[in-house]
């Protein structure tokens, strides 16, 4: 029962990892940047919903209407203002471009919030299901459905609308695209945007969980990176299922072993797959960087 | 004998206005007792030797780690562990440290490093992470989150001192100790590999560089240099503790430094540390009891800034300046020494296959390739191809697009290996041999039909890339390689940047470039293609001049009548099938090679 009770908990964990990783996975996937201030999108989403919530009064679910477009923009922004001049720059300043963006965010929201620890105090959050011996946490349930249906949503979207078909495109050939009528730059900020609202998502559903402080994206960052290079690179059907296994791993890990040991263990996974598997559980093998999938 | 030529030299100013430099510098740490400007100085050494390590991975190789915080904190958490709970003196530790950033080196690498891609940012970013991490939970060591106190003990043993100026006279140490071994590595075999993998590591797997390797050793140095470093500022400070010396922000900094002076250079790190280390004091220590991160916020902003407006950084502003000045000093002694390569470029010798390198005499054939087939998942690609290749002959091959004849290079030299059939060069069965570079290094050259320089080296450092294929110092390399450059015609342009070279300049390049590494066999893959008449007909004399130098040619080509006019034999090759093989007039002659390729009515003009 210890066993069901700490898979579930895995599961839903895993949630919260998925979430936050598709949004990576899909920018890496298209753009090929990866997005090192991904984390400090998720710092300024949950911060926005935490002020929503402390002056508004709105609950983090509903205030999900404001946090969603402002994010999408934010990653617009990003794209137009940072990567677009680098767009054809060797990867190596993509990465310090996005990498001076993380330390200005993180600290800028240090200067801003001070680093404590805050969390809203929703009844919510603290209720659960009890079904037999197991418990079930609403506010992760939330998480996990969401993800699940997110994860679905934009299977859909990328496979049936011509905007997303367009996007697939892009990720294949870029200098095709052109040929084609198409406007590249369009689909890239629209990319980087729904990446960006997708992690900004994440951050609207944990907020009922986490605390949120300075440095909570790179706590989660890092994980997310585990999770998309375990799952394929730019592969969302491997970012769902590494997300999961990710999140079973440190429920296991941290009850059988030692919670402070958890991300020892991911780190470990991570170096296996990279010497097994590179191109991930869901990639073609021997195509370690793979377009979208 | 390199003292006797630096008192040589003494009176020129590109040798006496550095020296200046330095005494002067190394007379602040001597004489100046004010201890503020003395920790700033400290400070501004090791950063500057901390980044110049970081430089040697992330700038001449390219590989861009974001977590050198880990092999910092290994090093300074070995070291002062075995010091304050063990009693082993820092100056025996250091070594430790050393050895286990080397490990922690090879750990991260191993599986990173033959990787494309954004794979070892990731895991060094991880790395660090999970480091910090232990070093918390292993507190019976550590002392986790409270820090390690260092006990203060002064002594040359413990490499602590209560003089502030023998601590700035041992960063100064540091400082160029790492300054030494990037000039040398500049210089080194090992240095022309790394930059030449950054720019083209395909181009660079052909040139036989093994880059996995190469960038391993790079990460090795760069590690352990990172670890001396580390030691040297935890004596300092005499106090450790995860969260600042396993932080992404203490990794960032190492490569902000380097990025701001000038990436993959020398002196590059030394400006960023001179710039950016007083104004990250300064932020600190002026406006940072206001503002927390500030100078964090400034050095993200300039990070920014640099990538997008200033990619080569500050060196290149200072370094024009540098050498107008250079031409404005007085110049004192006689100044006769004249380059001597001058005279030397008339009177080369190509002798390639003549080399001693290659072991026994080959066996007839040179090249055997029978009932060759590849498949790439269902789709046939070639099948059933059988020729051979002897010694001193120039073959060509011609078929229509998409015939297959690449990819018969591609597996020739090793890229792909084949789905059936074997391949002997030799008489050696080239999957035996191993991976492209190890292929190269039997004697397998080729140029590349989509042009691959490295286009921030000159044409020169192009060639001798290749020329480090078989020679290990550089003065060797560098004769050989002006021997390629003479033979394809380049000796005029080479010290012009690569990627400032024309389209048939560049093909030359591809030339010369495998021409160095001394092949028996020479794969040409459309070096004619894009070149206007007379381009190509100096390009059919190069491919004669490469035979008269004694090596074996195998030519792709669809100007036929460069082909027809360079090859003693043809191979006809449509569909991933050998259709003809003969001499070139029975080629034009044959009825199915028209239907496949050449169409009615060919003529040879």
């Amino acid at each position: 029962m210890v066993l069901l009770q700490v898979l579930i908990n895995g599961l839903f964990l895993g949630g919260v990892y998925v979430l936050i990783s598709l949004g990576l996975t899909l920018i890496f996937g298209v753009i090929r940047v990866i997005n090192f201030a991904h984390g400090e999108i998720l710092m300024i989403s949950m911060y926005l919903s935490y002020f929503c919530f402390s002056t508004l009064a709105l609950n983090p679910y509903v205030s999900l209407v404001i946090v969603l477009p402002v994010m999408f923009i934010a990653g617009v922004l990003i794209d137009q203002v940072i990567i677009r001049p680098l767009r054809n720059a060797p990867s190596y300043m993509q990465i310090f471009a996005t990498v001076g963006l993380s330390v200005v965010l993180i600290n800028l929201a240090l200067a801003l919030f001070s680093g404590d620890y805050r969390s809203i105090n929703m009844a919510f959050s603290r209720e659960i299901l009890h079904i037999g011996p197991i418990s079930l946490s609403y506010a992760r349930m939330i998480v996990f459905v969401a993800a699940i249906g997110v994860a679905w949503l934009l299977y859909l979207f990328l496979n049936r609308t011509d905007l997303g078909k367009q996007i697939r495109a892009i990720a294949q050939d870029r200098d095709a695209v052109r040929l084609m009528g198409i406007d590249p730059n369009k689909l890239y900020l629209i990319t980087f945007g729904l990446g960006c609202a997708l992690v900004g998502l994440a951050g609207g559903l944990i907020l009922p969980l986490y605390y949120v402080f300075p440095s909570v994206g790179a706590y989660f960052v890092l994980t997310a990176f585990v999770v998309v290079v375990l799952g394929g690179l730019g592969n969302m059907m491997g970012a769902l299922i590494g997300g999961l296994i990710i999140g079973m791993i440190d429920s296991l890990s941290g009850y059988y072993i030692d919670p402070a040991l958890k991300e020892m263990i991911y780190f470990i996974v991570f170096l296996l797959v990279l010497i097994f598997r590179p191109s991930g559980l869901m990639g073609v093998a021997g195509a370690e960087e793979m377009g979208l999938k | 004998m390199m003292a006797a030529s630096y008192f040589k030299n003494l009176g020129k100013p590109e040798i006496y206005f550095p020296s200046l430099i330095f005494m002067s510098v190394l007379a602040l740490v001597i004489f100046i007792h004010n201890a503020f400007y003395l920790d700033l100085l400290f400070m501004i050494f090791v950063f500057a030797g901390l980044s110049g390590a970081w430089n040697i991975i992330g700038g001449y190789a390219g590989q861009i780690s974001l977590g050198h915080a880990a092999f910092y904190g290994v090093g300074a958490y070995t070291t002062a562990v075995l010091f304050a709970k063990f009693g082993l003196p820092p100056i025996l530790g250091i070594w430790v440290s050393m050895g286990a950033a080397a490990v922690l080196a090879i750990i991260i690498g191993y599986p990173c490093l033959r990787l494309k891609g954004p794979f070892f940012t990731l895991a060094t970013l991880a790395v660090a992470e999970v480091l910090q991490l232990l070093a918390v939970y292993m507190r019976s060591l550590t002392e986790g989150s409270e820090g390690l106190s260092i006990p203060y003990q002064p002594s040359w043993m413990n490499l602590i001192f209560e003089s502030k100026n023998s601590y700035g006279l041992m960063a100064f140490g540091y400082m160029l100790l790492v300054l030494v071994i990037s000039l040398i590595l500049e210089r080194s075999k090992l240095g022309f590999q790394l930059t030449a993998l950054r720019e083209e590591d395909q181009a660079a797997e052909s040139l036989g560089v093994d880059t996995s390797r190469a960038k391993i050793k790079a990460l090795i140095l760069s590690a352990v240099l990172t670890a001396i470093g580390a030691v040297m500022v935890s004596q300092y400070v005499l106090f450790l503790e995860p969260h600042s010396d396993f932080s992404v922000n203490l990794s960032v900094q190492f490569a902000l430094l380097p990025m701001v002076g000038g990436l993959g250079s020398a002196v590059g790190p030394l400006i960023g540390a001179a710039i950016l280390v007083p104004l990250g004091n300064f932020l600190r220590s002026w406006v940072g009891g206001s503002v927390q991160g500030l100078h964090y916020i400034i050095y993200g902003c300039i990070l920014i800034v640099v990538v997008m407006f200033m990619p080569h950084g500050i060196k290149t502003l200072v370094e024009r300046k540098y050498h107008a000045l250079l031409l404005r000093l007085p110049r004192f002694g006689s100044d006769g020494s004249v380059p001597a390569d001058k005279t030397q470029l008339q009177k080369v010798s190509f002798s390639a296959s003549s080399t001693t390198h290659h072991t026994a005499a080959p066996p007839l054939p040179l090249l055997e390739v029978s009932n060759l087939g590849k498949n790439f998942v269902g789709l046939k690609v070639l099948s059933d191809i059988s020729f051979q290749v002897h010694p001193g002959e120039i073959v060509g091959i011609i078929g229509p697009n998409g015939a297959g004849k690449t990819t018969l290079f591609n597996i020739l030299c090793g890229i792909h290996p084949p789905s059936s059939g074997s391949v002997h060069f030799c008489g050696a069965s080239i999957t035996r041999m191993g991976k492209v570079h190890q292929i190269c290094r039997q004697g397998m050259g080729r140029t590349h039909q989509i042009v691959k320089p490295f286009g921030s080296m000159s044409v020169q450092d192009n060639v001798i890339v290749g020329a480090f294929c078989h020679e290990v110092s550089y003065a060797k390399a560098r004769e050989r390689a002006l021997d390629a450059l003479n033979l394809a015609g380049l000796t005029g342009k080479k010290d012009q940047p690569a990627n400032a070279l024309t389209l048939a300049d560049m093909k030359r390049l591809e030339v010369a470039r495998a021409l160095a590494t001394r092949p028996r066999l020479l794969l040409l893959d459309e070096v004619m293609a894009g070149l206007n008449a007379n381009e190509i007909e100096a390009a059919i004399q190069l491919v004669r001049n490469i035979q008269g130098a004694g090596i074996t040619v195998m030519v792709v080509e669809h100007v036929m009548h460069a082909i027809m006019s360079v090859s003693e034999r043809i191979l006809v090759i449509a569909q991933g099938e050998k259709i003809m093989e003969g001499r070139p007039d029975e080629v034009i002659a044959d009825q199915r090679v028209i239907k496949a390729y050449l169409g009615e009515g060919f003529e040879l003009t």
